[in-house]
């Protein structure tokens, strides 16, 4: 199933749960991570370098973007700079590195060939303002129940930012979209937003 | 400010104060004053809660200045929770006000000897020690008010809650910020039952026609001030991250990590993060009214803080930070933000340390009185607290009396304090500072302050193995300095990674006071207050057997990464030698 919906941008934040929450794209795998984000999705060096501070794959902290390889089925969450100690243990290639050794990435993987893969993501805090909106036109999947829930959890003031939705090319009225009962499998979203 | 204010609350026909100068403890504020004091002058082995323990409250070195960010306040004693010597610290307004009344310290001493419970009002005319027994048992909100209604609205406020005066063990002292709220704690340790043994509910400070402190060379100090804002606003940890999400900003990375200590510190991811982290809790407050950038003092531009409100659009409480949303968050299972909220409050109002309570409950749970996840209960336990029911007291000494009333081994706790938001078997180094601090389990004892710049005890090469007892031991350094400014530790990214920014910290302590202190001047104040510190827990008791996580954290892998705490005992022996 296809969900497009088109929302008035003041409304886009509310949709970072679902990215800070978790959802998969169809990527080209086999690359490093940095490759895989200004590669493919048209993040550029300096911004990653720069602002992205945080970065997991697989649950363990990176320190070096460039060795780090994606591969089909890889979680990978990106995160900005972080306050505290905690932010500073867990930051790429940080001076407090080693205090994390235990959980750190050392998995030793060359780059390969990039073919078809299903990568899961998560975005945090400050570069959900900075690459939602992208991730979000690009279209995404989640699944149906998590998709369910967040049209739940909705308050009114959302949906006076609610224009206009399709499902799979057809129109679908707000009073269909709030009371949908959505399958359990995952979902194609792409949000727009709208004048 | 260049005096010590004391006051005995035993003397014949009631309490009575004085003035002195600053004596031996010149040139000390903060930390490093409570510190000094406690070391010097409390009989390590006495009880805590007898009339041999001092209350000794100091704002910091900046406090009461322009310097932005200067308005953290110690409290220092022997804890009542951990044997051993503490300081805890707070935000709000009183470290600016108390400091430019012209105090480094106030000290209470003795313990009165019937039940009277007294009220202090300090203001440019002096101090009024007053009985009013009319307090008892009042919430902290109740109580601030009442101060409102009796000194006017240009007061501020340090006091205790009914867990004070119950002098339960995971009593806090309450600090209020700049909309006169008792939400700003002086948590850990138990300060808040000292307080309450000393019999003072409540100091009211009134610094009307009091004027700023004034730099002894003030074109250098303003100077230094001026870096000082850039540094901190061009950081984006400090002009974006913590302004935009607070603290809370923390819990979805920490979770990714695995390191998020849920259930009760039995497994390191909790499926609720995204739920109650501090992107959703910004939104939350956002749409509600509230607001998700707020400062806790004036001159703080970092504002990490928020107004927290209900869903009706009322204050409810405020920004609930990082480690108050794992500990009744996840730490228990919860997912829900609005009882979260709740339970800050209840804990602001009844004057109870957030991080024991909610590692308190999830102990408790994990003992069978409630299942993880159940919010209600959880409420219900905590109200317990305010109560004073038998159970409530139990309660309300912490998660090492509890794990030992229910017989529950898994107890998170080093010397009898309860472990912060990050377990230490994903995250060893911040394990080491659990282990070794002198102030039980304390995630603020070593903060990622700027060692790399201070070089404290040389270059440490940070791959090596025994890296992580090296960082520790120079991170507890350097805090221990930085909380001797009065400086909030949230400083650390920009002064880390700034080294411009240190430096004009460093600056402004010097334009300041007139002197020609270097990163290795502040370096052995880091040392000394640690020092202090560690010599008078040695005298009540303390060991190197003391130095050690509990047993389950090298026995008990701990998923998602099935890791145990690896450090060696014999390395956490080493740290405090330099």
């Amino acid at each position: 199933m296809n969900l497009n919906l088109y929302i008035k941008e003041g409304a886009i934040p509310r949709f970072f749960q679902i990215l800070q929450k978790g959802f998969t794209m169809n990527v080209q795998v086999g690359c490093s991570i940095k490759d895989l984000f200004c590669g493919q999705f048209g993040v550029t060096s300096e911004y990653f370098e720069g602002r992205v501070q945080t970065i997991f794959l697989d649950g363990k902290p990176v320190d070096d973007a460039n060795s780090a390889i994606v591969k089909s089925g890889s979680h990978i969450a990106l995160s900005g700079a972080m306050p505290g100690l905690a932010g500073a243990i867990l930051r790429k290639g940080g001076f407090y590195a080693s205090m994390r050794s235990e959980i750190s990435n050392r998995e030793k993987v060359k780059a390969e060939r990039l073919k078809e893969g299903v990568v899961f993501f998560k975005l945090f805090n400050l570069l959900l303002k900075d690459l939602g909106p992208h991730f979000l036109g690009r279209g995404l999947w989640i699944k149906g129940y998590d998709l369910e829930r967040f049209f739940q959890k909705q308050s009114d003031d959302f949906w006076t930012g609610f224009c206009s939705a399709k499902l799979d090319g057809k129109d679908l009225f707000l009073e269909e979209l709030i009371s949908m009962k959505w399958p359990k499998r995952q979902i194609f979203l792409q949000v727009h937003f709208c004048e | 400010m260049d005096k010590i204010l004391r006051i005995n609350m035993e003397a014949k026909g009631g309490p009575v104060s004085s003035e002195g100068p600053m004596g031996e403890y010149a040139g000390l504020g903060g930390r490093a004053l409570t510190s000094a004091i406690v070391s010097k002058e409390v009989p390590p082995l006495c009880h805590p809660l007898g009339q041999d323990n001092k209350l000794v409250i100091a704002p910091g070195l900046l406090s009461g200045t322009t310097a932005a960010m200067s308005g953290r306040i110690s409290v220092g004693c022997k804890s009542p929770l951990t044997g051993g010597i503490k300081e805890a610290n707070a935000g709000g307004q009183p470290s600016q006000v108390l400091a430019r009344l012209g105090y480094t310290a106030i000290v209470l001493e003795g313990k009165p000897e019937d039940n009277k419970l007294y009220k202090v009002f300090i203001n440019k005319e002096g101090v009024q020690i007053i009985h009013d027994n009319s307090l008892s048992m009042m919430g902290n909100y109740a109580l601030v008010e009442k101060m409102i209604s009796e000194y006017g609205d240009k007061i501020s406020c340090i006091s205790i809650g009914p867990a004070g005066e119950m002098k339960l063990a995971a009593a806090s002292i309450a600090c209020t910020d700049m909309e006169l709220r008792p939400t700003r704690h002086a948590a850990r340790g138990g300060v808040g039952a000292v307080m309450g043994a000393k019999g003072v509910k409540v100091i009211v400070l009134d610094d009307t026609g009091m004027k700023m402190r004034n730099p002894k060379n003030p074109d250098a100090f303003k100077e230094a001030r001026m870096k000082w804002v850039e540094g901190l606003k061009k950081h984006p940890v400090t002009s974006e991250a913590l302004p935009t999400y607070g603290t809370n900003v923390l819990t979805n990375i920490v979770n990714e990590a695995g390191a998020y200590p849920t259930n009760n510190f039995s497994s390191g991811r909790f499926d609720g993060a995204s739920n109650i982290s501090g992107e959703t809790e910004a939104e939350t407050e956002i749409s509600r009214g509230g607001s998700a950038t707020h400062g806790c003092h004036r001159g703080c531009i970092i504002r990490c803080s928020g107004i927290y409100n209900d869903k009706d659009g009322n204050y409810l409480t405020k920004q609930p930070e990082y480690e108050t949303v794992w500990a009744h968050g996840g730490n228990c299972g919860i997912d829900d933000l609005d009882a979260i909220a709740m339970l800050d409050r209840l804990d602001d109002d009844y004057g109870l340390d957030t991080i024991e309570m909610g590692a308190t409950i999830g102990v408790a749970m994990d003992a069978g009185l409630a299942e993880f996840g159940d919010a209600e209960a959880a409420i219900k336990l905590l109200k317990e607290v305010g109560k004073g029911s038998h159970l409530g007291r139990v309660l309300g000494n912490g998660a090492a009396v509890t794990g030992k009333v229910f017989g529950v081994e898994r107890v998170p706790v080093v010397k009898g304090q309860a472990m912060p938001a990050y377990d230490p078997r994903a995250v060893q180094g911040i394990g080491v500072t659990y282990a070794t601090s002198t102030m039980g389990a304390d995630h603020t004892a070593g903060y990622a302050v700027a060692t790399n710049i201070l070089k404290i005890g040389g270059d440490v090469d940070p791959l090596k193995a025994k890296g992580q007892v090296d960082l520790s031991r120079n991170l507890q350094i350097a805090t221990a300095a930085v909380d001797s400014t009065g400086m909030c530790l949230f400083i650390a990214f920009a002064v880390l990674d700034q080294p411009e920014t240190f430096q004009a910290l460093i600056d402004m302590i010097n334009a300041f006071y007139g002197l020609n202190l270097t990163a290795d001047d502040v370096s052995e104040l880091g040392k000394s207050v640690l020092k202090n510190e560690r010599d008078f827990n040695t005298k009540a008791g303390f060991s190197k057997e003391h130095d050690r996580l509990p047993e389950y954290f090298k026995k008990v892998s701990f998923p998602p990464h099935n890791t145990t705490f690896q450090v060696k005992d014999e390395d956490l022996d080493n740290l405090f030698n330099w």
